[in-house]
């Protein structure tokens, strides 16, 4: 159906982003790459910029300088959906589920996949429900992947808030992307849901090979899922590595751990 | 599994059939006025469908749907008629609904770049641009008179009185009795492909974009692409609505396409419920026939005085508007998903006390629906 998750995902590079927001610079001259496969966390206090960052790399916002470039196609001027068309999916930080069932969220996921237009769908041609039905399959393996095979067709509005989270994450899957940008996708959720998203995040690399960049406050999540960690601070980079030698860093230590350096963070 | 899965299939087929057979009937059995308010119900209905796709699923508030309805209903009476290229009525019936789907194409720069209320206020325009060009245009509109509609013919057949004399089972077939099947076979292609586009993918693109614009244009959705082809099915279902409406009035004039027309069409999505294919054709039969039966029967109504009487009296239009102004602030505060909504939550309950009867251990309660129309966050980034 799709060979993007046969060849691995092409490097993800961030050089030299500059966003302002008239007077405010959110992101100054940041720069990172994401290898192949790794799973990169941005790490930052709160207003450090991870955000904008990620509008950046799907396409919301257009950086004033620098450039972002997955494999050799540069993404800072494409529009979000054809960055989506690239296999760059992303979840929210507060939870944007639409309207209607798991199901109708996670084919939504499916939109860059699939082709069935206005009129084929409207006089609904055999192809386009071959097509609708072959993708429909796929969207339940992806819910039964994520643990949401039983709410696949419950209204997304009386999920609680742990299995609309998940939602995000299950369509944002659904796209196949070869990179994957999680914006805290466990705040707000238990010891177990975390456990369970950071086990399915955890699986998702092993099994797709695919690059995810993580926003994430819990510094415990981050520790155990990384490979590489970039620290913002007020839009710029102070460090960069792996996630001990970040722990290590005193300028991480200042900014964004504090004094007591515990790792714990009221997310 | 796959039997109870068959046994659901030729239930639903079944119901469909009779469906189909109950609305056939009414030729048969009732006279021309009772027949007319279906044939308007039905037009209605399926411009109200068009709009339902634009302004209850893609969230593009249009109130131009008067200027689309206009379009199909002259296009169809030049296209067919004299003054015009004098086409075969059902080579410019076609003609008239790809009129109107090009001049939405022609607004869609508009229609892809602004959003919500603000293309409310866009499309006014039309309706005004419209109504001055239908009384102006004298050579092709036929100006305040407007112009009369030919008949449509299929294949040597006649909607309309013929010379030729049909009588089907005893009932003499005259214009309405005709133009109710044609009516009902438009209506049925309307619902046939209205329910097809929002049950799939591009029905699913418009109603993220309702939802969240960011969440779509990040899944992949061309945001301007789908907002201008929302609005330009949305034309040609209105278009469709303006011919079958010029062959039931059999004459077109420009007062009937003003501001009014789009304001019911839109009262008709709220009442049955947006975003609904049968919401907004429960909408429609209420706001289409509603002020007709309250013509008919006014010197039957209390406080209602017959067409034409004393000044100051309240007349029958003026009562069913007052009705369903009623009715659309009864909607939005008691029953925000409309008509379609009330009826689903009391098969819901019908359906569960059935269920609760027969103590049944592998019956599976069904997650409970929603009360309201309960509606995630808008995201901004």
């Amino acid at each position: 159906m799709n060979d993007r998750t046969t060849t691995a995902p092409p490097v993800l590079e961030v050089r030299d982003v500059t966003v302002r927001f008239a007077g405010l610079t959110a992101l100054d001259g940041v720069s990172f790459t994401v290898t192949p496969g790794s799973v990169h966390a941005l790490i930052g206090p709160n207003g450090a910029g991870k955000s904008t960052c990620f509008n950046v790399l799907s396409g919301l916002c257009r950086p004033a300088e620098g450039t972002v470039t997955l494999g050799g196609t540069e993404l800072s001027r494409l529009a979000p959906h054809r960055i989506a068309a690239l296999g760059v999916a992303r979840t929210f930080q507060n939870i944007v589920t639409t309207h209607g069932t798991v199901a109708d969220n996670l084919m939504l996921g499916r939109h860059a996949l699939t082709r069935a237009g206005f009129a084929a769908s409207a006089l609904r041609l055999p192809s386009a429900r071959r097509e609708q039905r072959e993708h429909l399959d796929r969207a339940r393996e992806i819910a039964e992947l994520t643990g949401l095979g039983r709410h696949f067709d419950s209204p997304v509005a009386l999920l609680s808030y742990g299995d609309r989270k998940r939602v995000e994450l299950a369509r944002a899957l659904c796209l196949e992307p070869r990179v994957l940008l999680l914006d805290e996708p466990v705040a707000g959720m238990n010891a177990s849901e975390r456990a369970r998203t950071a086990q399915v995040v955890g699986e998702l690399r092993a099994e797709l090979g695919l690059s995810v960049v993580l926003v994430e406050h819990d510094m415990g999540l981050v520790m155990r899922l990384a490979d590489d960690v970039t620290v913002l601070d007020f839009g710029r980079r102070i460090a960069h590595g792996t996630p001990d030698e970040v722990r290590q860093d005193p300028e991480v230590l200042r900014a964004y751990l504090g004094t007591d350096a515990t790792g714990e963070d009221a997310a | 599994m796959s039997d109870r899965l068959l046994k659901a299939l030729t239930r639903r087929r079944g119901r469909l059939l009779l469906l189909a057979v109950v609305l056939c009937l009414p030729p048969f059995y009732l006279d021309a006025f009772w027949l007319r308010i279906g044939l308007f119900s039905m037009a209605a209905a399926i411009g109200a469908v068009g709009l339902a796709l634009l302004s209850g699923t893609a969230g593009q508030l249009s109130l131009g749907h008067a200027f689309f309805l206009a379009v199909g209903a002259y296009g169809y009476a030049w296209f067919a008629g004299e003054p015009g290229p004098g086409l075969p009525p059902a080579l410019a019936a076609l003609l008239a609904v790809l009129l109107a789907g090009a001049a939405g194409g022609l607004f869609s720069p508009v229609a892809a770049r602004v959003k919500g209320i603000y293309l409310g206020i866009a499309t006014l325009a039309l309706v005004f641009l419209g109504h001055h060009v239908l009384l102006t245009a004298d050579s092709v509109t036929g100006g305040f008179n407007g112009r009369s509609v030919p008949p449509l013919t299929l294949g040597g057949f006649a909607f309309a009185e013929s010379d030729s004399e049909l009588t089907v089972l005893g009932v003499p077939f005259g214009a309405e009795e005709r133009l109710w099947f044609l009516g009902l076979a438009l209506f049925a292609f309307t619902w046939f492909t209205a329910r097809g586009l929002l049950r799939s993918r591009p029905g699913r693109a418009l109603a993220a974009l309702r939802d969240s614009e960011t969440a779509a244009a990040v899944m992949g959705v061309d945001v301007a692409r789908h907002r201008s082809a929302a609005f330009v099915v949305s034309s040609m279902y209105a278009g469709l609505a303006g011919v079958l409406l010029a062959l039931v009035f059999r004459r077109v004039v420009p007062d009937y396409f003003s501001l009014v027309l789009s304001v019911d069409y839109l009262a008709m999505i709220v009442i049955g419920g947006l975003g609904s294919v049968a919401g907004a054709t429960a909408g429609a039969v209420f706001v289409t026939a509603l002020p007709l039966l309250m013509t008919r029967y006014a010197d039957q109504l209390p406080l209602v005085a017959a067409p034409g009487s004393a000044e100051g009296a309240v007349g029958p239009t003026e009562a069913a508007r007052y009705l369903y102004g009623a009715a659309i602030v009864l909607v939005l505060l008691y029953a925000p998903d409309g008509l379609h909504g009330l009826a689903r939550r009391a098969g819901d309950r019908v359906r569960r006390r059935r269920s609760r009867t027969p103590a049944d251990p592998t019956d599976v309660p069904s997650p409970p629906q929603p009360t309201a129309a309960a509606r995630p966050k808008e995201h901004t980034p």
